[in-house]
């Protein structure tokens, strides 16, 4: 039965042990190591087909177990290539999926030593910048005079007019709150530049109403330098109108 | 700050690496599930919402499905035909339905066969009107009037051999009439030419005692409602009823009458254009029923164009012979004088001359100057 089961794969880590980590991989599997040089792919046995449910919560606790091994492993091994969900190393004919693996890590060996060398004592964190609106808008308008000058003339206009000069306020609002945008994303952009090794910029997402996602980065610092960033996202966090959502520390998902 | 991998503050941070990034094998010793987070969409989805699914095709799909399904279904869904029978026309339309104090444009298909002719919703895979076309005595084309009041709309009156009225509308009314003449014509069925129409009540008339019999009637009548707590008074659409005993006016959406007066009550009747507010400036010709109502006078307005004269004729033929021997006493001196003259001259003793008259006198001089 050997030769139709697979491996599911879980991060590379830097080690030539093989060891077992216990039963804490997907559905309680038993998680070990197989090495070649001193490279060790974290796996589990599994049938070579991908893990599929409708249920939500089945797929949530895989997601867990899937971080859950790969923060044991980057604990214990101090650096780690963090796989996606799924990866499954297969078998073929007269081949093993082991063997399949070893052959793969000898390939790539060059190339997964320099990433796990690029990585080694890093961790991904997670920034995410985000502003209300409504809070800019309100501050647009007593800063900006031409925005200003608008909004006290409609108080002074009858209904119909009124309702004009809305219109050219809001669309005037809307152009200074991209270019507001603009600048704050390369103001912010420079700062956090300077706390962290790399940065790359993800795309925003949709947040609640009164929120609007300005920046989406992941950036690769060492853990010491996690407190750095803190402080100058906390400064950021500070200013009326912006919240900073700081998550990590990650496995370097993002830079591998 | 501190960062922080609360479990469930992150999970989504956590689904966007562990499904989207990580290592990426570019060998084909991985089991390839066609796009890794294939699995994970659907919790992604209801985590992140249709962005999301829409990003990772899930929409797409599912609009396949959807359209599959539309498709299955739209066939399945005409109506149950028998043996030999065949569509020869399908056209958009409905069929107005009229049961208790249910009336209403019911629409469908209709579907022309070469055997019937049928309504079909295809909702619910109902047939809400159906006619063999051997039945069918006479079809009559008419305009009527529209919600829209500009608008005219094509009405098909059907009538069956048992002298039974449909009325039928289309979105080519025209197109649907010819059909089914064809058809009966290649049947070698022949319709009756010139018909007379039979009655047809779009408004039941439930509202009738017994031995009561509606003596004139005419096309949509307005009422001014008059005004009552916070309401002001209205005009509301409906239509207007003569029977041998009362007056009545029926009220087209809440389908009750909302006003009838005893014939032998009324008292006078006149018609005067002026204006009844909306948003036209427009004078209307407005009748004014006067009637006794609680020994006081009460005076209702009916407006409805064209018509109103025909109403003030018919009226004034019911009342006219009464109104003369009417008495009433002049509200000022008390003198007794015939009610119509006091309504139209005022009082001759004392000078006494109604609000009405008084207004109507006013305009009159100012209008002469």
């Amino acid at each position: 039965m050997e030769s139709i089961e697979a491996r599911y794969l879980y991060c590379i880590v830097k080690g030539n042990e093989e060891i077992t980590l216990g039963n804490i991989g997907i559905e309680g599997s038993r998680v070990y190591t197989i090495s070649y040089e001193d490279l060790c792919a974290v796996v589990h046995n599994c049938p070579p087909e991908p893990y599929k449910s409708e249920d939500n919560e089945v797929v949530k606790k895989w997601v867990m177990a899937h971080q859950k091994v790969i923060d044991t492993a980057w604990e214990k091994f101090g650096t780690v290539l963090p796989l996606g969900f799924d990866t499954i190393i297969k078998g073929e004919e007269g081949i093993a999926p082991d063997e399949n693996m070893k052959k793969w890590l000898k390939d790539d060996y060059e190339n997964l030593r320099q990433k796990l060398s690029k990585l080694k004592d890093r961790a991904e964190f997670g920034v995410q910048i985000s502003w209300d609106p409504k809070i800019i808008s309100e501050g647009l308008i007593e800063t900006n005079p031409e925005l200003k000058k608008l909004s006290e003339e409609i108080k002074s206009k009858p209904k119909g007019l009124a309702y004009m000069y809305k219109q050219k306020l809001e669309n005037l609002l809307k152009k200074e709150i991209e270019k507001e945008a603009d600048r704050y994303f390369k103001d912010f952009y420079e700062k956090i530049k300077k706390c962290v090794d790399e940065i790359k910029v993800e795309k925003t997402k949709k947040l609640e109403e009164n929120k609007q996602m300005l920046m989406n980065l992941a950036c690769l610092l060492s853990k010491e330098k996690s407190k750095i960033l803190g402080e100058e996202l906390e400064k950021i966090n500070n200013i009326k109108g912006f919240f900073v959502r700081f998550t990590g520390p990650w496995p370097p998902y993002s830079f591998v | 700050m501190e960062p922080s991998r609360d479990t469930h503050a992150t999970l989504v941070d956590l689904l966007d690496r562990i499904l989207d990034k990580g290592l990426v094998i570019n060998a084909d010793i991985i089991i390839s599930v066609a796009g890794i987070p294939l699995l994970g969409v659907n919790l992604r989805a209801a985590l992140a919402g249709m962005e999301t699914m829409l990003k990772y095709g899930v929409m797409q799909a599912w609009d396949e499905k959807t359209r599959a399904w539309e498709r299955e279904h739209w066939k399945k869904n005409i109506p149950p035909l028998v043996e030999g029978e065949e569509i020869a026309l399908k056209i958009y339309g409905s069929y107005y339905y009229s049961k208790g104090i249910y009336n209403a444009w019911k629409p469908g298909y209709f579907y022309l066969t070469n055997k019937r002719l049928i309504l079909h919703r295809q909702d619910f895979n109902e047939i809400t009107f159906q006619i063999p076309l051997e039945e069918i005595k006479a079809l009559v084309m008419r305009e009527e009037a529209h919600f829209v009041k500009e608008k005219k709309k094509q009405v098909l009156y059907l009538v069956d051999k048992q002298d039974r009225v449909y009325l039928l509308s289309a979105a080519e009314t025209n197109q649907l009439k010819d059909a089914i003449v064809q058809n009966l014509e290649t049947m070698r069925l022949s319709l009756e030419e010139s018909p007379i129409l039979p009655e047809f009540e779009k408004v039941p008339i439930d509202f009738l005692t017994e031995g009561e019999e509606v003596t004139h009637r005419g096309k949509k009548v307005w009422y001014l409602v008059p005004a009552s707590g916070i309401q002001k008074e209205t005009w509301m659409p409906g239509h207007l009823y003569l029977t041998d005993k009362r007056l009545c006016w029926w009220y087209d959406f809440e389908r009750k009458l909302y006003f009838d007066v005893p014939v032998n009550r009324i008292v006078s009747v006149n018609t005067e254009m002026r204006k009844t507010g909306g948003l036209t400036s427009k004078k209307e010709k407005v009748l004014d029923v006067a009637y006794r109502f609680n020994s006081a006078k009460t005076i209702a307005s009916f407006s409805g164009g064209e018509q109103i004269d025909e109403w003030a004729e018919v009226l004034n033929r019911f009342v006219s012979g009464k109104i003369s021997e009417e008495t009433e006493t002049c509200p000022q001196c008390g003198k007794p004088a015939s009610e119509k003259e006091l309504l139209e001259e005022g009082c001759q003793s004392c000078g006494w001359v109604s609000p009405r008259l008084k207004k109507k006198l006013a305009k009159a001089a100012l209008s002469a100057e």
